[in-house]
């Protein structure tokens, strides 16, 4: 996933390689998402998080829908 | 996953934040007091689990998410020193996993111009006007993780 300046340059990126879209978010979500997803990464007793527990940090953010469902 | 692996996993992330460079099974097992042929065994158990990724056919780290072991358009600084991140999501995660403040260099892929960001208490101070893309779905960022 990139980082874009404009909705503008999303639809040209997309369009020049042929992709449909995605999703899209604000930056200031994807650092909301990224501080709970990796927030206890580097700690000792990191333990890989179950797909639950990945689904419900999604769900918080209200990134619902089929797009978002990790099975 | 189980302790013994975790425990090398754990020694690659340091090793990998201290230095900025993946050890090789070789590096790791002389660290550790361990056999190459075994943690080279670990590092491939690891990838199947997603704890970190190996490049394709090889025993050579490629991602440790959010770091990237590779140069890519996302370097993020933090604490005094630079990491490539993978993606968009993972330049956010360095500052997150290292719990501190950090400046992500980026670049939008439609122009070229290059992007920045800054975090500071876990808030997003600068570029919070940009915009993030996926293109791949949630339920298939594992069946080409480079490419997601």
């Amino acid at each position: 996933m990139v980082f874009l300046r404009s909705e503008e340059h999303l639809e040209r990126w997309l369009g020049a390689n042929g992709w449909e879209p995605g999703a899209s978010m604000s930056a200031t979500t994807l650092n909301e998402l990224a501080r709970r997803w990796w927030w206890t990464r580097l700690e000792q007793d990191w333990r890989p998080r179950t797909a639950a527990g990945s689904q419900e940090i999604l769900d918080e953010l209200g990134l619902t829908g089929q797009f978002w469902r990790l099975a | 996953m189980d302790e013994h692996d975790l425990w090398i996993r754990n020694h690659v992330y340091a090793s990998f934040v201290g230095t900025g460079t993946a050890p090789t099974p070789r590096d790791a097992a002389s660290e550790l007091g361990l056999d190459e042929d075994d943690v080279a065994a670990a590092y491939r158990r690891l990838h199947d689990a997603h704890a970190l990724v190996l490049e394709p056919g090889s025993s050579r780290i490629r991602m440790l998410n959010p770091f990237s072991a590779v140069e890519t358009p996302h370097r993020v600084e933090a604490r005094g020193a630079s990491w490539f991140a993978n993606c968009a999501w993972d330049a956010l995660g360095i500052a997150a996993a290292l719990h501190t403040d950090g400046s992500i260099r980026s670049e939008c892929p439609d122009c070229g111009e290059p992007l920045e960001l800054e975090t500071r208490d876990g808030d997003l101070v600068r570029g919070s006007e940009l915009l993030v893309h996926f293109v791949v779905p949630a339920r298939r960022w594992w069946d080409d993780i480079a490419f997601t």
